[in-house]
């Protein structure tokens, strides 16, 4: 393209005669000499002073040293391929061994597979062997039948040939290999390496990144057991890449563990583990960390009950799932241990609401914090909860609930809102005003038992009328506190049964009444240390007690919680209202005669009966 | 026969709405308490009837409060401050009602616009219309509205508190109410107290008594 014939005319530039090596030099215009047969180029005198070299090193030395390590490098190839490499052994056992399919029955009737795959063996390192260096008990005159007791008897006695040639020294050079031949249950070489297709390790794990190293034994079926229970050690690399900690390689998380280190660590539960792991989690997420630390929770754990959730059973380990899938009803992870309540949820008008697609309708974490996990009062609703979505609702109610503050003050969100047939309580809680705290369950049960005055409640009986009065006595010797009421449900489990509003409670007379069915179960509600509610039985009849006037004194409902002793004074006040007149219009009947009497005699002696 | 002038109009229409008042307010105050035991009317209803005749007989108080301060008049009410006339007075009119009434002696007082009651009405009057009533009213005002009210509620030592004085004094005015309609036919003929409080005029026959 760039090379000119003679006869053609042309323009101004330095040509090449490349048949004579002939300079010409054009000015104007000029026609080329000779025919076809002439071959001419224009190149610029200084484009062939760096041309003509750089085509000349192509030439004599890149090309020919290119070729040769080109060749150099399929050579081994070339030569492994024609076959011709392998032993006349190896030849001769694969003339059945190639056969897909082939397997050898041990004793214990386990199978193991025999088929070997000649491209496999042929690129693998150990090539230049031939078969019987390690099927050392197989010749080609003696090939026993299975003489194993099991296929894992045959794969430790094949590792014992690796062995022959792999010295303890290099093979303990490796700290994994370390820790596996320690133990009594170590695997065979052939699990981690393979058998026929074993590749030169470090060449192999110089190309992987971390991530890729671990896996190479961790994707395989790894196990280890903690008193007598099993942990697994396998990791699904599939959900590992698909988890949103997928850029972040083993070690980020596993601090301690690297190319050279594996420690041996050791736990006395497999829950441990999980518990322990979790600290990983606080190195990124730190904030979740502080929050979870506030958590009922966090507060269980520190109690040492070790069932208590840690990032791990909520988020996954090795899978950890996006953010938003906590928040959907298949994803939410309380359910894995709350599953009895999540079931009562999803009947709620909340749960229907969420599975007909209402993505703002509240999961377990909108009222229960996702991180800052609270516990829930039996005697109380998280009213600001309620309010938080349901803005309008204190002006709703005050359309037709009198005193909406007051009932919203006392009364759970919960005690109307769920169906008629679940069972509400009256809870008494005593709060020590400078604090604002409830009463410590610790406390209250030290001074039920062990009280100055007369209270004899011990656990399993009830807290009598009389025993309230004591109580808030001595409570309030030593904090000033006040004791309230509220109404909530029973169980705070059925809190979780929130019903549409058509079913709620619009009828004055279900509480207000002497007969209402949450009078029947009345109990003190106080504090566990971890935040909890515990709840004391009182006696039905402290709430109409003479006793309860005092400490009672915030706690009042309308025809529910009048004083008993109050209807006997005021029967004694009406019928001695009513008898006063009785008995008066009786005497006055009895005495008319002797009135008349006098009359007359007055009359007679012409009086006025003055 | 004589014709006193007893009762001024306002005095009379006072006392009827007070009459009609307190009918309405013990028999929807019990519904309230005893919503176990009686079944006259909802809950809300008797709540809200309670409450329209609690003010009723707030704004009456006032009407009554008003005529008897500004008329003056408010003196019937109060007893001999001179101790001794007053123990005299209220021993010879308790002695009339637990003696001399049986045996035909006349009763030591005659009511006169000047001098409506006699000094064992006045203390019982005194105490109700200056005392109770108030009390009444101020409870069931703080009942009213707890919330709004809550710290002049716990100032007068909690709820429970303020509805015992409430119910208290409800129990003495339905006692007192079967004295008053009683001692009220101790007039000869048997109505004319009664006729007295619609009309105005007592005729108080010359030798009757």
């Amino acid at each position: 393209m760039f090379t000119l014939f003679g006869g053609r005319t042309v323009g101004k530039g330095t040509y090449w005669n490349l048949n004579s090596g002939e300079r010409i030099d054009v000015d104007g215009t000029v026609t080329l000499k000779g025919s076809r047969a002439d071959r001419y180029v224009k190149i610029p005198v200084a484009g062939l002073c760096i041309a003509g070299p750089l085509a000349g090193l192509l030439f004599t030395v890149v090309i020919p040293f290119l070729f040769l390590f080109v060749m150099l490098a399929l050579l081994p190839r070339t030569v492994h391929a024609s076959g011709a490499s392998l032993g006349d052994e190896a030849q001769v056992c694969l003339g059945c061994h190639a056969t897909p399919g082939m397997t050898m029955t041990f004793t214990d009737k386990s199978t193991v597979s025999v088929h070997v795959d000649g491209s496999h063996f042929k690129n693998s390192v150990h090539r230049d062997l031939s078969c019987t260096n390690c099927h050392s008990d197989v010749s080609l005159d003696n090939h026993p039948a299975a003489k194993y007791a099991s296929k894992q008897q045959f794969l430790l006695h094949l590792a014992s040939a690796c062995r022959t040639c792999h010295a303890d020294e290099q093979v303990l050079a490796n700290p994994l290999h370390q820790r596996a031949i320690t133990r009594a249950n170590a695997p065979p070489c052939s699990e981690c390496h393979g058998s026929h297709a074993i590749r030169k390790v470090p060449t192999k794990q110089a190309k992987q990144n971390t991530t890729q190293y671990c896996l190479t034994c961790h994707k395989q079926q790894l196990s280890t057991t903690i008193n007598g229970h099993t942990l697994s050690l396998t990791i699904d690399e599939g959900r590992l890449r698909g988890s949103v900690h997928k850029d972040h390689t083993c070690t980020d998380c596993h601090i301690t563990f690297s190319r050279d280190e594996h420690p041996d660590r050791r736990f006395s539960s497999v829950r441990e583990v999980s518990i322990a792991g979790s600290e990983a989690c606080r190195r990124c997420h730190i904030d979740k960390a502080d929050q979870h630390k506030g958590s009922i929770h966090f507060s269980l754990l520190a109690q040492g009950d070790q069932r208590a959730p840690v990032c791990s059973d909520c988020h996954g380990s090795h899978a950890v799932g996006k953010k938003g899938l906590a928040d959907t009803l298949a994803g939410v992870p309380c359910k894995n241990c709350h599953q009895e309540i999540f079931s009562l949820y999803e009947g709620s008008v909340h749960g229907k609401a969420r599975k007909d697609g209402k993505g703002t309708a509240p999961l377990c974490s909108n009222c229960h914090f996702a991180h800052d996990v609270k516990p829930t009062m039996a005697s109380r609703s998280p009213k600001d909860m309620c309010l938080g979505c349901h803005a309008g609702i204190a002006s709703a109610h005050k359309a037709w609930l009198p005193n909406t503050e007051a009932h919203f003050d006392a009364v759970a969100c919960t005690a109307c809102h769920v169906p008629e047939g679940i069972q509400r309580s009256v809870y008494l809680r005593v709060t020590d005003d400078s604090t604002g705290l409830m009463a410590s369950d610790t406390v209250v049960r030290n001074l039920l038992r062990t009280g100055r005055t007369a209270i004899n409640a011990v656990q399993g009986k009830h807290i009598d009328a009389d025993e309230v009065w004591s109580l808030y006595k001595q409570l309030n010797s030593e904090h000033a506190v006040h004791m309230s009421g509220t109404v909530g449900l029973t169980s705070r489990r059925q809190a979780h049964q929130l019903a549409p509003k058509t079913v709620a409670v619009r009828t004055c007379e279900w509480c207000h009444s002497a007969n209402a069915a949450f009078f029947q179960s009345v109990s003190m509600a106080t504090a566990k240390p971890d935040g909890r509610e515990s709840h004391i039985e009182v006696d039905k009849s402290a709430i109409g007690s003479l006793y309860a006037m005092i400490p009672l004194n915030q706690f009042y409902v309308l025809g529910g919680t009048r004083i008993a002793a109050m209807d006997y004074l005021g029967a004694a006040m009406i019928l001695g209202g009513i008898a006063v007149p009785f008995a008066h219009g009786t005497l006055r009947l009895l005495t008319a005669r002797y009135r008349r009497e006098r009359k007359q005699q007055a009359a007679r002696r012409g009086g006025t009966g003055r | 026969m004589k014709r006193i002038y007893l009762h001024a109009m306002p005095v009379r229409i006072w006392h009827w709405i007070n009459a009609v008042s307190f009918f309405a307010l013990i028999v929807t105050g019990a519904q309230i308490r005893y919503r176990d035991a009686l079944s006259l009317m909802t809950f809300r209803t008797a709540v809200d009837v309670h409450n329209w005749f609690g003010f009723l007989l707030l704004g009456n108080f006032a009407l009554w409060a008003v005529y008897y301060l500004l008329s003056g008049k408010l003196k019937v009410y109060l007893p001999d401050p001179n101790l001794k006339n007053f123990v005299l007075g209220a021993w010879k009119q308790a002695k009339y009602y637990g003696y001399g009434i049986f045996v035909g002696d006349p009763n030591p007082h005659h009511a006169s616009p000047d001098s409506k009651f006699n000094p064992m009405q006045q203390v019982a009057y005194f105490n109700i219309m200056l005392l109770f009533m108030p009390l009444q009213i101020v409870t069931g005002i703080l009942m009213w509205d707890i919330k709004r009210f809550a710290p002049v509620i716990s100032f007068a030592g909690g709820i429970k508190t303020v509805d015992t004085v409430h119910v208290f004094l409800t129990l003495f005015f339905t006692a007192f109410l079967f004295v008053h309609v009683y001692l009220a036919s101790l007039g000869h003929p048997w109505t004319q107290h009664l006729k007295a409080m619609f009309t105005g005029y007592e005729d108080e026959p010359e030798s009757a008594h």
